[in-house]
């Protein structure tokens, strides 16, 4: 039992951290801009397709840098050429034009790499278990991956409170008009903070596409998951963005470990029920089997309880 | 008889009270201005009473019936209605339909789904007339977000008025407007609203002392003054706080 | 009148149009294409005239489809006795209870709001169906049969032609039902609300009630075009009522425009042909479909309607031929473009030793035919980009309103 809640635990933490990788992302790139990127992780999955091509050729290392850069900058011209124009049109637009990216990135992906599961490996020097607990290993790569999500996150922390430019990011979190009244570039903060966005959700894809397989429908599995941890948090709250993060790691891992399910709680409670009930489906659900529906159920309970989120101060 | 009165009115955002015990009557027929300062809080009153912000404490009777965090659009329903500041019409319906859909529910509709719109002749006459008397029914095809400043501001007062409310708030009806845009705005003000109650926010004091028979001064929040305009002439403390060089011009010109 | 005249040719067309594409697979693409715009017209009611971004509109299509086989089967099993031309009315129905519940808490904000949380129950429900197997059928799907309820003026709906007529049918008459809808106080105030909805709230209407009022009309049109997918394909899966779906209508509505009644038809019937020719071309077609989506939200906001209504002041200003020119002149380098682009696509994807265009064999393992290949689409390019400017403004002076008759201002 004991080990199973450990083991539970710590995968939840990995995809907690990770889920808040892309979550970061967007939470910046919405506060900033408003716009909810429907298409943020499709740019996980590029992270992840990059940094499979080059470490064909250059090994895992240097794709760890070098594809979160290249999707980052690949994000900074979508932006300056795509949502830009597209701007002017108002935030349904916008959203509707992140949802055509995102159509786009999947089918591009498929044409450039194929519909095929891609062989993206962890590097060999992370490949041992780095502890065993009751006779259960924990593999040295996922412990790697919270080191990079931590690290990550305090780097953002120091950023956005320690340096100018997280100052005036925050400042245009708050109050977009005086920052650009002050005569701050705001269209080429919004470029760049497009830029790092969609950069860390690369970076998430580079990390995760060993562990959760690499393959076109990655963006889909994770897309919606992202953003409803962002509504879960607060729209624009980082804090809110990690707890939420966390929480649905957490519960989606727990969900996943436990044993137990309605057969047991029918049990528990003393009530038997037929075979051919017409609501069997219900009486034989278990945790792990409703996992995957979980955070959906969180996020519709959120918006109707409290439709700023957890943390969130604004509604939109 | 008042027909709206405003008892002990409070409103804070956070910590910071923008409307400190506001009370205040005013009688059926009235055309009443509020002025005061920048900042003074007299576009919050407006929406205290029309029903945008909710109150912190005190109460808003209006026909002696209890209106304060009520939703606007009840208020509205009451037989109160108001414009905006800041142009707010429905920028891609047409002019005319911008006005038909503000004499709606006044004309019994609610949310009918089993009337046509097309074949509601009284509603349609109605809408003409409307027009006219805005001096839009050249303009009634082009959408509303279309319109030059000054037909922006007349269809805003348009919508206002549409549904025959007792009584209407006009925030800054001419603000931003040319001299004679200004002038003309004023003439269907006072056409368009005769016998009704008009309490109005205004920043140009030729107009407010020319149309209103009750003027109440908001400074910080709070009243320091409501009474005829010859009295607020003269009141020392209006004077000292605000008005001061505003009527000195005024006597000037 | 106009308004007449157009019903009555949209009548005819819905009755003539199997008469002159007679083919097993001409007949099946209008029965799609007759599901699609009724879909796309009640998600229309929603985008385009409500303001309310949905992604999660395939629940009402899929819930209502799969009610109307629950039906189907009833009918088999003869627990129920009723015509299967009712078969739409009972998905529309339960489109319509589904849109009841779920709307009396999603529609409270319009905006992203509403867009997370029809994305939210979206999931929720696909992901659902796959555990509440009774209902859903989980994977495999809910299977009927149309043929066994009693025949309707001797028909029973063996035949494809036979439930196209149905469908053209219930099409005509949800299409009359939702066009009306925007003639009435409830429809003009939910433009009003997408507009304004402070504003709506100040002159008496709840902005919600009305949202509401929209969006459970559009849940019911959705069951039916869901009712009627039943009875064309006799089966419901999971894919009827998950993302895709949902996304499919909205590129559908988008692409037609949003801002016109026509619109979602438009993009209806465009999308069907692309889904059901194109892809008999190339398997890259969700490709070009990708790229076609992002492109219109770019360019054409208001859709390819947008686009054609766009003509509608050169048009009453006479000068509509002005345009001919301009428009023959840039199509040439632009097609030339888009085809070179296609065949460059193409022909990186493709596996076969060569790859034949108009005749010519070109091989795909050679530089030359990349080099000629990319060459000519960038001359094409260039040449576009210089045709630009003449036809900006040749539409300038379509659209100028002559002062003086014969003087250009």
């Amino acid at each position: 039992m004991i080990e199973v809640l450990i083991f539970a635990t710590l995968n939840g933490l990995v995809t907690g951290l990770l889920l808040f990788m892309l979550a970061s992302g967007l939470t910046l790139i919405f506060s900033m801009m408003g716009v909810l990127n429907f298409a943020h992780a499709s740019f996980y999955m590029l992270g992840a397709y990059f940094a499979y091509s080059i470490s064909l050729y250059l090994g895992f290392w240097p794709a760890l840098i070098v594809a979160p850069v290249l999707v980052g900058l690949l994000g900074a011209l979508i932006e300056r050429y795509g949502l830009r124009r597209v701007h002017k049109s108002g935030h349904v637009a916008e959203l509707i034009f992140t949802f055509g990216l995102a159509f786009l990135i999947e089918e591009a992906v498929q044409f450039f790499w194929g519909r095929a599961t891609k062989d993206y490996r962890s590097p060999d020097l992370l490949d041992f278990p780095l502890f065993t607990l009751f006779g259960q290993n924990f593999p040295a790569y996922k412990a790697f991956m919270i080191f990079i999500s931590i690290a990550i996150f305090i780097g953002l922390y120091f950023v956005l409170t320690r340096t100018r430019i997280g100052i005036i990011i925050q400042a245009a979190i708050t109050h977009p008009h005086t920052v650009a009244n002050l005569g701050h570039n705001v269209p080429l903060i919004f470029m760049a903070v497009f830029g790092v966005g969609t950069g860390l959700a690369g970076l998430a894809g580079v990390i995760a596409g060993p562990v959760l397989t690499t393959f076109p429908g990655m963006a889909m599995v994770l897309g919606s998951i992202v953003f409803v941890i962002v509504v879960i948090g607060g729209l624009g709250s980082l804090a809110g963005a990690l707890v939420a993060s966390l929480l649905i790691g957490l519960l989606q891992s727990y969900a996943i470990a436990s044993d137990v399910g309605m057969p047991d709680l029918l049990a528990w409670l003393g009530i038997s029920f037929e075979r051919d009930h017409p609501l069997n489906d219900i009486w034989r659900l278990t945790l792990p089997q409703v996992a995957p529906i979980l955070p959906y159920l969180l996020l519709v309970l959120v918006l109707i309880f409290r439709p700023s989120g957890l943390f969130g101060k604004r509604e939109s | 008889m008042s027909i709206l009165q405003l008892q002990g009115l409070h409103k804070q955002f956070g910590n910071t009270p923008i409307i400190r015990d506001v009370s205040l009557k005013i009688a059926a027929g009235e055309k009443h201005a509020i002025i005061g300062p920048n900042g003074a809080g007299k576009s919050t009153l407006f929406h205290l009473i029309t029903g945008r912000h909710t109150v912190s404490s005190g109460s808003i009777l209006f026909k002696g019936q209890p209106i304060h965090n009520r939703p606007p659009y009840e208020i509205a329903r009451l037989g109160l209605a108001r414009s905006f500041q800041v142009t707010n019409i429905f920028p891609l319906l047409s002019v005319f339909e911008n006005i038909r859909c503000a004499l709606l529910w006044s004309q019994g509709y609610k949310y009918s789904f089993w009337h046509l719109l097309g074949k509601a002749k009284a509603l349609n006459t109605r809408t003409e007339e409307l027009l006219v008397e805005i001096g839009l029914q050249e303009r009634r095809n082009l959408p509303a977000g279309e319109l030059a400043y000054a037909e922006q501001r007349a269809l805003e007062l348009g919508i206002a008025i549409a549904s025959g409310a007792e009584m209407i708030l006009l925030d800054e009806p001419v603000a931003g407007m040319s001299h004679s845009e200004a002038k003309n705005a004023v003439e269907l003000i006072n056409r368009v609203t005769a016998g009704k109650t008009l309490v109005m926010v205004e920043h140009d004091m030729n107009i407010v002392f020319d149309m209103a028979d009750k003027i109440t001064v908001l400074v910080y929040g709070e009243i320091i003054a409501s009474d005829v305009p010859s009295k607020i002439r003269g009141n020392a403390k209006v004077q000292e706080a605000y008005l001061g060089e505003v009527v000195e011009e005024h006597s000037h010109a | 009148m106009l308004k007449y005249v157009s019903w009555a040719l949209f009548a005819v067309a819905l009755i003539v149009l199997p008469q002159i594409f007679t083919s097993i697979l001409s007949v099946s693409i209008l029965n799609q294409m007759c599901i699609a715009i009724v879909f796309a017209l009640s998600y229309n009611m929603l985008l385009g005239q409500g303001g309310m971004l949905s992604f999660g509109h395939a629940v009402y299509f899929g819930l209502g489809g799969f009610m109307a086989v629950h039906a189907l089967l009833a009918i088999e099993n003869e627990q129920m006795m009723f015509s299967v031309t009712l078969i739409p009315l009972v998905g529309g129905l339960f489109g319509l209870c589904a849109a009841l519940f779920i709307g009396s808490f999603s529609t409270h904000k319009a905006g992203t709001v509403f867009a997370m949380i029809s994305l939210g129950v979206g999931e929720l429900i696909a992901a659902s169906s796959l555990i509440l197997v009774s209902f859903f059928g989980g994977e495999a799907g809910v299977s009927g049969d149309r043929t066994y309820g009693p025949p309707f003026l001797g028909f029973d709906f063996a035949q494809n032609i036979e439930v196209y007529y149905l469908a053209a049918a219930w099409l005509f008459l949800a299409t009359v039902c939702m066009y009306l809808f925007t003639q009435t106080p409830a429809g003009r105030m939910a433009n009003a609300v997408r507009d304004n909805p402070e504003r709506a709230e100040f002159i008496g209407y709840s902005a919600r009630r009305v949202r509401f009022i929209s969006f459970i009309f559009s849940g019911f049109f959705a069951g039916i075009a869901g009712g009627l997918f039943a009875l064309n394909y006799e089966i419901l899966t999971e894919q009827n009522l998950n993302a895709v779906t949902s996304g499919n209508v909205l590129l559908m509505a988008y692409i037609g425009g949003l801002g016109f009644f026509i619109g979602p038809i438009v993009g209806a019937i465009v999308l069907t042909l692309i889904n059901s020719v194109l892809s008999n071309y190339t398997d890259l077609w969700l490709l070009y479909l990708g790229l076609m989506f992002v492109l219109t939200v770019m360019f054409l906001p208001r859709g390819l309607t947008g686009f054609l209504m766009m003509h509608r002041t050169p048009w009453h200003l006479g000068k509509l031929h002005l345009l001919a020119k301009p428009y023959a002149v840039t199509a040439v380098p632009g097609s030339i473009f888009v085809f070179s682009m296609v065949c460059i696509v193409e022909m990186s994807h493709s596996n076969e030793p060569t790859f034949n265009v108009f005749g010519f064999a070109l091989d795909p393992s050679s530089f030359l035919s990349w080099g000629a290949l990319i060459i000519i689409a960038c001359l094409a390019f260039i040449a576009l980009r210089r045709t630009l400017p003449s036809l900006r403004d040749a539409w300038d002076t379509a659209n100028a309103i002559d002062t003086k008759p014969g003087v250009r201002p």
